[in-house]
């Protein structure tokens, strides 16, 4: 479980302090679909870099599994990632110079997961293309190869930040259910602005200038 | 497209060959270019070793103004040499100009009596005799193999001639006899030069039974005709002429190579640095996905170290079979000699890979020090 207790995170701007998010109380249960809906500029993202540990909070503390992860040191929290989450981005990254299976397999590096990587681009339709590059596939079947890469190894919470933005509302649609009915028992973290993308959440928070207003 | 380990070394390599190639293109040719020079250069004095190699199992004593004085010298050689000797005899000498690498070179026809000859012929590992040897007091000379290819000479050809600058002799002196050997060697017989020769000195040779004695014996004579009218003749002062001789031109060699290697690393520090810059965003996923700095790193030394190795193979190997067809199409057909695979032109290569490394790693350092991996996700810097 992740928990976040006012958890705060600042960022100078021409010399002044700016809040990207500010205590912030939030807890992430094992296995549910949150959604986190805000604006652009709400502080979506800086949230789901706090509870990810891709940032550590300046004030207030984000823990998981009772650990909290600014004790860490940074490799640790990096294994950490690496381990326990999954991540999509709102672009689809992808290395240029690896096929789409190869992708999803940088996810659990000196696993034996081939079979696994396969039968999650299977689900996810794309098995025929499961040997193209990159520049090969369409901009909904790359973000396809990324939902595959944060799924891979059952991982125990999967971060989706605005996975949709680069996708058109039919294939963003896509996108969201394959992550959820592929997770397992794993969370789903999800950032968007986009309310229609949240239908199958769980629980929604509203991020209005970095404070969670709405539960 | 067959399916690798996705973060192999062998993968980014293989699939990013507008980036490899270049790389191990350069060090390729650095390694080659600095190999090449090394070994020509190293050529000219081994070159000049090798003609006067047939030196090596005897030494040399001449009077120095007073052609008297030969038979005390002889009385020296025979009661104080510090090794037993297998052979004291006198011989006569001819100068006949040979060419070497780096121009005419100056050579001797040796004066030899029969038995002499016949010893010095053994002495020389002389395979076999095409021809004879010469008869005493005639106008004739054997040469070995490598003298007839240098000079262009057959059995038949004359060696020395009254109008020949760079080998003369009253007498048109043919060539009778060509020794099959590596040893650069020209013989004549004692008679003839003594009939027809000036000045009227005779040389004392003295042989030792081995190379070690050999080596002690000259090192003696060195040691007591110090200070007198005596020239003494031993093969490791062509070694040591030609160390001095050759001394100034390995410092302009050495500032060649360390320029060289300066301005390749230099210059593959730049290419490692912008293809670095074109694989920030790969960077700040991996790490974003929670690839440890010191797991990136790695990769990226592992990869660089596999360019650099791969490109330091390379140039060793093109290096060797240019060297080959060097020495086939340039060196053989004049007798010069070159070693193909010459330890010190293979070592001064060795500073090529290891700077290339040290730039590699420092730029790969620098750029993770500062590296924001959320920066690329967010892409700032894309």
């Amino acid at each position: 479980m992740i928990v976040a207790k006012a958890a705060s995170l600042t960022y100078h701007d021409h010399g002044k302090q700016v809040y990207a998010c500010r205590d912030v109380d939030l807890e992430v249960h094992p296995g549910e679909f949150l959604g986190i809906l805000g604006p652009s500029g709400s502080g979506k993202s800086s949230l789901l870099y706090l509870l990810s540990g891709l940032k550590i909070p300046t004030h207030g503390s984000v823990s998981y599994d009772s650990v909290n992860l600014a004790s860490l040191p940074e490799d640790q929290r990096s294994r950490l990632r690496l381990n326990e989450f999954g991540f999509v981005f709102q672009q689809p990254y992808l290395l240029g110079y690896l096929t789409a299976l190869e992708n999803v397999l940088v996810a659990v590096p000196g696993q034996p997961l081939r079979n696994e990587a396969s039968n999650l681009l299977e689900k996810l339709g794309l098995r025929e293309k499961s040997h193209r590059l990159p520049h090969e596939l369409s901009g909904g079947e790359r973000q396809r190869v990324c939902v595959a890469r944060a799924l891979l190894g059952q991982p125990k919470v999967v971060f989706a930040d605005e996975p949709t933005a680069a996708l058109d509302h039919h294939n963003g649609l896509q996108v969201v259910e394959l992550l959820n009915l592929n997770r397992g028992e794993g969370s789903l973290v999800m950032v968007t602005h986009d309310p229609s993308m949240l239908e199958k959440a769980d629980r929604i928070v509203h991020l209005v200038d970095g404070v969670v207003s709405e539960k | 497209m067959k399916a690798r380990k996705p973060l192999a070394a062998a993968t980014y390599l293989l699939r990013n060959a507008r980036q490899t190639i270049p790389l191990t293109g350069v060090i390729m040719l650095a390694v080659l270019l600095i190999c090449g020079i090394v070994s020509l250069i190293n050529s000219i004095p081994f070159s000049i070793r090798t003609i006067y190699s047939y030196s090596k199992p005897v030494l040399g004593v001449a009077p120095r103004g007073d052609a008297t004085q030969t038979p005390n010298l002889l009385k020296v050689v025979k009661e104080k040499a510090p090794v037993p000797l297998e052979r004291l005899t006198v011989a006569r000498g001819i100068g006949r100009e040979v060419t070497s690498i780096v121009g005419p070179w100056p050579f001797s026809v040796i004066g030899l009596k029969q038995a002499d000859m016949k010893f010095w012929l053994d002495r020389q590992f002389v395979s076999r005799l095409d021809g004879k040897l010469p008869s005493p007091g005639k106008p004739e000379a054997v040469i070995s193999e490598p003298v007839a290819r240098n000079l262009n000479l057959k059995l038949g050809d004359a060696l020395l001639q009254p109008d020949n600058d760079k080998g003369f002799s009253p007498n048109t002196v043919k060539i009778v006899g060509i020794a099959q050997t590596d040893m650069w060697l020209m013989l004549t017989s004692y008679e003839y030069v003594q009939a027809n020769h000036f000045p009227d000195v005779d040389i004392i040779l003295a042989f030792a039974k081995t190379p070690k004695e050999q080596d002690t014996l000259n090192r003696w004579a060195e040691k007591e005709f110090k200070g007198q009218r005596v020239q003494v003749l031993a093969f490791h002062q062509v070694e040591d002429d030609s160390d001095k001789m050759f001394s100034i031109l390995y410092k302009i060699l050495n500032v060649i190579i360390g320029t060289l290697v300066l301005v390749i690393t230099i210059m593959m520090g730049m290419l490692i640095n912008i293809y670095q810059s074109q694989r920030l965003v790969e960077f700040g996923l991996l790490q974003a996905l929670g690839y440890t700095r010191k797991q990136l790193l790695g990769r990226v030394m592992r990869e660089t170290f596999s360019v650099v190795i791969l490109g330091w193979i390379f140039g060793v190997v093109f290096a060797y079979v240019l060297l080959r067809i060097t020495k086939s199409l340039l060196m053989d057909p004049r007798a010069f000699a070159l070693n193909t695979l010459d330890p010190t032109a293979f070592l001064y290569t060795v500073p090529i890979p290891l700077s290339i490394l040290v730039v590699a790693t420092l730029t790969v350092v620098t750029r993770f020090r500062k590296f924001d991996p959320i920066s690329v996700v967010e892409r700032r810097l894309v």
